[in-house]
């Protein structure tokens, strides 16, 4: 990707970062031909957006900045597009036109910013509150992090199709394990619609870090994300700054980090198995699968100290060691979990009620999952054959051996099945990390990082990639951090998923992409610049 | 598997970290703990004019990450096994210890260090090898009376100096 990329448009942007397999060009003046880039970047077979980040670099470059990050999945390369936005006219070409996947990173960017995305399908607010003012921008550098200024509510939401009535689900439904907004446009019991209003959790994460924390605290915040792949959290955002200030993270305390990943991955995926076992009324299932999840909560215990696998990763490391008689402990449980998880699947799929809701139900197809730029379970039932842990190896996923199960129907069954696999493929993974552990120390030494450096990271959390993106500021402080979190953009697709089918699959839908809002939604703003003007218009929706 | 707990006592394991307890007579009030607390569920609060610090620990913000633990210089801060936080007052979940601030010597108006952490700093020097008097002499000194004496010193330098 990067050299035809190079090939075509490299004589005319200057060339800023380099890894070995990372690139990042900037385009100081905007020239038209940006969408064109974007365009032949996307075209590529295996190329998906990784990430877009929007940075208030008025202090140093007299521009907001705005970088979209390309994945070329097959060759492991990462190209990174800036553009600089002048501050007295903050707009930029939208990407959303011809590519989807790119509809919240764009409609974010405005919120937060105020960058506007020129010809954006949906212009309505995505983070900001309802009742948040208008031209007020919480990420830009002259608004503080305490600020909470107050506005008048109101929100656009989509109109109903003729002839179609709204069934909601949400902002609080029995359903829902957090809070979300779902409108279903119904005509009968079938869903012909739907809109989504969400970032009701939305705990400016990203505003906190630039505002209070030292980079070090930043690591027991970011775990605190999400409250199933928290550690995937701050394991991503650990590695983005070793990458920013080239840290040599010890061997042993990269293969600590694997085990625990995958822990997480055993933990998160028999959560989502019981739930979905719950929610097609197969309770005795649902129990049988939640015991086994209790042995995986107890394991992290003993190991971190705490039942969520949190407060472990620091920058450089990681805080505990696995002694002896831990690592006994791990292996005790794996050989009870996996002779009992083998049981409790074959009773599962015995049933034919489970079975029957999920098959054929909440469909996606592949060229959806690629438009949206989905991952994770939910992209590799849909036949993406794309795993972070395989294509862009980071801690010990290097040198141990595991398979990406891949499913093509696209539907909940498909999402269980890869996610069942999945689960063996972890008690695999953890017993070759045993096997392989490194001796030495589990905590680098470092000084300073130095101030501008960027890192970008990703870590494949069990609902997909987590991309952490960071700019150092000056004296060990955070300019700008990022996170992309595996729901953002799976959680676009939802509505798709949906309609054709009925009320009473929607549960079931929406809980097979195994959503986490809170992980979505990190971010908060704001500004009185008053006179700035002010574009919020009825949008279309996401449905059609 | 099902227990009978609150009834059955559920005990953590010993890696676990649970609620922080702060020993009030070991703590010095040096604010470590509050600087790296990432959710500052440790906050330092000084009254100049009562010559008092408070460190107010409130285990309702804390994440248990123990980062307070490994920066506490005199080990004051340390994680139980305790995990039972519910109450119905969140007042129980502060804690305060509060110490006396130093008077300075020199104006005699309260300094922003404690009296123990005057303590600890004295008894960390080794006699011998510092004029200790010297040390002592300006220890308890407030930002401004040092300034001075800073200054007054420098002069005096400057006049032997020529
Ligand atoms: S354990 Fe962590 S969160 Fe709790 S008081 Fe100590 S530093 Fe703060
Ligand atoms: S770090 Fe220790 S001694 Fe210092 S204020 Fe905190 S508890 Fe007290």
């Amino acid at each position: 990707m990067i050299e035809e990329f190079e090939a075509r448009f490299g004589p005319i942007l200057e060339k800023r970062t380099l890894g070995e397999k990372k690139a990042l060009y900037t385009i100081m003046a905007r020239p038209e031909d940006f969408q064109n880039m974007v365009r032949s970047l996307l075209a590529g077979q295996n190329v998906r957006l990784f990430t877009m980040v929007g940075t208030d670099e008025r202090a140093v470059e007299d521009a907001f900045s705005i970088t979209y990050w390309f994945a070329d999945t097959s060759k492991g390369e990462l190209l990174g597009v800036r553009l600089y936005v002048p501050e007295d006219k903050p707009v930029f070409p939208s990407v959303a036109q011809f590519h989807r996947g790119a509809l919240w990173f764009e409609r974010e960017v405005q919120d937060l910013l105020g960058v506007e995305a020129e010809g954006l399908p949906d212009r309505r607010r995505l983070i900001l509150p309802d009742d948040w003012p208008e031209g007020v921008y919480p990420l830009r550098e002259d608004f503080k992090y305490s600020e909470s200024p107050p506005g008048e509510k109101r929100y656009p939401y989509a109109r109903p199709p003729e002839g179609t009535s709204v069934h909601a689900i949400g902002p609080y439904h029995i359903a829902l394990d957090e809070p979300a907004h779902f409108r279903l446009f119904v005509r009968g019991e079938e869903i012909v619609g739907v809109d989504y209003r969400g970032f009701y959790s939305h705990r400016g994460i990203e505003k906190l870090a630039r505002g209070r924390l030292n980079y070090n605290q930043v690591c027991f915040i970011a775990e605190r994300i999400c409250g199933i792949c928290g550690f995937c959290h701050s394991t991503a955002y650990a590695q983005a700054i070793e990458e920013a200030a080239g840290i040599e993270v010890p061997e042993r305390a990269e293969y600590i980090r694997t085990l625990l990943l995958e822990l997480e991955r055993l933990h998160s995926h028999l959560l989502w198995v019981g739930v979905a076992a719950h929610l097609v009324g197969f309770d005795t299932a649902f129990m049988e699968v939640w015991r086994i999840r209790e042995r995986v909560m107890w394991l992290a215990e003993r190991l971190t100290g705490n039942r969520k696998t949190y407060g472990l990763v620091v920058v450089g490391g990681v805080r505990r060691d696995l002694l002896d008689y831990r690592r006994e402990l791990v292996e005790r449980e794996l050989d009870v979990m996996r002779r009992e998880f083998n049981d409790v699947v074959e009773f599962l799929l015995s049933s034919g009620g489970f079975v029957k809701r999920c098959e054929g139900v909440g469909v996606l197809s592949k060229e959806k999952a690629r438009a949206w730029d989905a991952c994770g379970p939910v992209a590799r039932a849909s036949g993406v054959d794309y795993d972070v842990r395989r294509d862009f190896p980071y801690a010990a996923y290097r040198d141990l051996s595991f398979e990406v199960p891949v499913e093509t129907e696209g539907d909940v069954l498909a999402r269980a099945t890869v996610r069942i696999e999945e689960v063996r493929q972890s008690i695999s993974l953890i017993e070759q990390i045993l096997d392989a552990m490194p001796g030495g120390g589990i905590l680098a030494d470092f000084g300073d990082i130095p101030e501008g450096a960027e890192g970008i990271s990703a870590v494949e959390a069990p609902r997909g990639e987590n991309v952490h993106y960071i700019l150092a500021g000056d004296r060990n402080t955070i300019y700008r951090w990022r996170v992309k979190a595996a729901t953002y953009n799976n959680l676009q697709t939802v509505p798709d998923m949906l309609v054709g089918y009925t009320i009473a699959d929607a549960p079931l839908i929406i809980a097979s992409i195994d959503p986490c809002y809170s992980c979505t939604e990190r971010v908060q703003v704001v500004d009185i610049e008053s006179g700035k003007s002010k574009v919020v218009r009825l949008g279309v929706g996401i449905c059609r | 598997m099902t227990k009978a707990y609150p009834f059955e006592p559920e005990e953590a394991p010993p890696e676990y970290r649970g609620i922080p307890r702060i020993d009030p007579v070991l703590c010095i009030g040096c604010g470590a703990c509050a600087n790296a607390c990432p959710p500052n569920a440790i906050l330092r609060i000084d009254d100049p004019e009562n010559g008092t610090r408070r460190i107010v620990l409130d285990v309702g913000r804390c994440i248990r990450c123990a980062r307070c633990e490994e920066v506490c210089p005199t080990g004051a801060v340390r994680l139980t096994a305790e995990f039972e936080a519910a109450t119905d007052d969140r007042n129980d979940h502060v804690e305060i210890v509060e110490l006396r601030l130093a008077r300075c010597r020199g104006c005699g108006k309260y300094t922003c260090y404690t009296e123990r952490q005057v303590e600890k700093v004295l008894s960390l020097i080794p006699r011998g090898i510092l004029d200790f008097d010297r040390v002592r002499e300006k220890l308890p000194l407030c930002s401004e009376c040092k300034l001075k004496l800073t200054v007054l010193n420098a002069t005096k330098f400057g006049e032997v100096e020529p």
